[in-house]
C-alpha cells in the first residue's frame, strides 16, 4: 500500500499516457469503483487521466477549459461507475465515450451561445496534429499507421468528426461534399481503422 | 425528420465519433435496440474510436489528480440502473409470504417483543444507552400495539428470515431478523425504505446479535407502495444501496 502510494506520487513517473503500474483491468477496477472503492478510483485515474485529458484538449484546445472538462469527466466516471456494462464494450471505450461526449457538448454549447468566441471554435485538424504526439507508445504508432491506410478523404472526415468534434453537417460543409458522402466516408474509414488495429468485439 | 431507412445503417460510424445531431442519435439508439448487427458494428467502431482517444494521451496538470480524488470523496455515486436494486431483487425473490392471520400477528409480535426484551437486557450498559433503548423500545412498542399493525415476513437470500410489523397509521415499521448469518467485520446489514418512485432512504443498520436475530429497527415515514429492503454494505453503512438486496418486502395497506 505504501509502496503503491510512493510510486504513484513519484515525480519520476514516466511521461503521459497510462501509468506504468496500470496492469489492472480497467473493467475490474470500475466494478470496485461502483462499490465506492477510492483506491480503485485512484488506479483508474492513473490509467486513464492521460487519455481523458489528452482527448478533451485535442477537441477543446484551450488548456484551462480542458482541465475543467477533464475533471468533470473523471468525476462522472466515479459517479456513474455502476452504469458501466462490460457487455456493451470495454471500460476504456466507456470512459473515452464520456470524455468525447463532454468535450463535444462543451464545443457545441459554446458554438450555439449568443456570444460566440472564435477561440473556442476548434480549428480544422491537420495530419500533423495527430502525429505531433506520437513518440513511442504503441497506441500512437498503430493509430498513425492505420490512419495512413485510409484514403485521404476518409482520414480527414474521421479526424474532423472525432478530434475536432464536428457533426456530420459541419464536416460536410467544411469539405463541400453531400451529407451522405460524409456518412459513408466516416463509416468506411472507421471500419478500415478497426480492421487495421485488430479491434475485436 | 426521420432518417431514411437505408441510411440508418451508415450511422454506426458517426455514432462512434459523436458526429450525430441529438435527434439523429436518439433515433439511432432506438434502431440499435432492434438491430443486433448494427449494435455489434457500433460496438466495434466505439472500441476503434477509443484507440483514437488513447493516441492523444497527454499528462494532465499534476494538481488535477488531488482535485479529482478529493472531489470524488464529496460526490455521491449513482446506484445501479433499472428501477433500483431493491426492485430487482424483489422480482427475483418473488412475492414475500405474508400472513394477516391474527394468530400469526400475535406470534410475530411476541417474537419481536421477546427479542426487544432480550436485547435490552443484554446490550444496555449505561444510563444513556438505557434512555435511548427505552425511547426506541416505546416507539417499537407503539407500533406493535397499533390497532392496524400487520406482520409480514420474507426469506433472506443469505439465510434466515426478516420480519416486519407495520402500522400504516403510524407510518412506521419495526423490522427484525432471525437466523441470518453474521457478516465479516467490514460488512453490515442495512435497512432501506424504497419509495415507489425508486428512491431509497436508509432506515439504519441491523445489528446481528450472537443469536442470529437483529436488534429491532424502527423505520419511519413508511407509506403504502414503499418497499423495505435489506442490503449488505461496507461497515458504517452507505447513503444509497450499493449492492443488490438480500431481502425485500412490500408495504401494503
Amino acid at each position: 500500500m505504501t509502496d503503491m502510494k510512493t510510486s504513484m506520487t513519484s515525480p519520476e513517473q514516466p511521461g503521459p499516457g497510462r501509468a506504468e503500474g496500470g496492469g489492472q483491468d480497467p473493467a475490474d477496477l470500475l466494478a470496485l469503483v461502483a462499490r465506492g472503492d477510492h483506491a480503485a478510483f485512484e488506479a483508474v485515474y492513473d490509467q486513464l487521466a492521460g487519455p481523458v485529458y489528452g482527448l478533451v484538449r485535442k477537441v477543446l484546445r484551450d488548456p484551462a477549459q480542458s482541465e475543467e472538462v477533464a475533471q468533470e469527466v473523471l468525476l462522472e466516471v466515479w459517479r456513474t461507475a455502476s452504469r458501466f456494462d462490460p457487455a456493451r464494450g470495454s471500460a476504456t471505450a466507456w470512459v473515452m465515450t464520456i470524455a468525447h461526449r463532454r468535450a463535444v457538448d462543451r464545443v457545441r454549447a459554446e458554438n450555439s451561445a449568443a456570444t460566440r468566441e472564435q477561440k473556442l471554435t476548434p480549428g480544422p485538424v491537420t495530419g500533423d496534429d495527430v502525429h505531433e504526439l506520437v513518440e513511442t507508445a504503441l497506441d500512437r504508432q498503430r493509430v498513425r499507421r492505420c490512419l495512413g491506410s485510409l484514403t485521404p478523404t476518409q482520414a480527414e472526415s474521421v479526424k474532423l468528426a472525432y478530434y475536432a468534434g464536428y457533426t456530420y453537417p459541419q464536416v460536410a460543409g467544411l469539405l463541400g461534399v453531400p451529407l451522405g458522402t460524409v456518412k459513408t466516408r466516416i463509416r468506411d474509414g472507421l471500419i478500415r481503422l478497426r480492421d487495421c488495429m485488430g479491434v475485436t468485439g | 425528420m426521420s432518417v431514411q431507412r437505408h441510411e440508418v445503417h451508415l450511422l454506426t460510424g458517426g455514432y462512434a465519433l459523436d458526429a450525430l445531431t441529438d435527434d439523429e442519435r436518439a433515433g439511432f439508439e432506438r434502431h440499435l435496440a432492434r438491430c443486433p448487427s448494427c449494435a455489434e458494428e457500433a460496438r466495434g467502431l466505439g472500441e476503434t474510436a477509443a484507440r483514437l482517444a488513447l493516441a492523444t494521451a497527454v499528462a494532465p496538470p499534476p494538481e488535477l489528480r488531488a482535485r479529482v480524488l478529493s472531489a470524488a470523496l464529496r460526490t455521491r455515486q449513482l446506484p445501479p440502473p433499472g428501477r433500483g436494486p431493491l426492485a430487482r431483487a424483489g422480482e427475483r425473490a418473488g412475492r414475500p409470504r405474508r400472513s394477516l392471520k391474527r394468530a400469526g400477528l400475535t406470534a410475530g409480535i411476541l417474537t419481536l417483543a421477546a427479542a426487544v426484551a432480550a436485547l435490552l437486557f443484554t446490550q444496555v450498559s449505561t444510563s444513556r444507552e438505557l434512555q435511548q433503548a427505552q425511547a426506541r423500545n416505546s416507539a417499537i412498542a407503539a407500533v406493535l400495539a397499533a390497532p392496524d399493525a400487520r406482520i409480514a415476513s420474507a426469506p433472506v437470500a443469505v439465510g434466515g428470515t426478516v420480519t416486519a410489523v407495520m402500522s400504516l397509521r403510524a407510518r412506521e415499521a419495526v423490522v427484525t431478523t432471525a437466523d441470518v448469518p453474521s457478516l465479516p467485520q467490514a460488512r453490515v446489514y442495512q435497512l432501506w425504505v424504497m419509495t415507489a418512485a425508486g428512491a431509497a432512504r436508509s432506515a439504519g443498520l441491523l445489528e446481528v446479535a450472537s443469536s442470529g436475530s437483529t436488534v429491532p429497527l424502527l423505520a419511519a415515514g413508511v407509506l403504502p407502495g414503499d418497499r423495505l429492503g435489506i442490503t449488505v454494505e461496507p461497515a458504517g453503512g452507505t447513503a444509497q444501496p450499493t449492492t443488490a438486496p438480500v431481502a425485500v418486502m412490500p408495504v401494503t395497506a
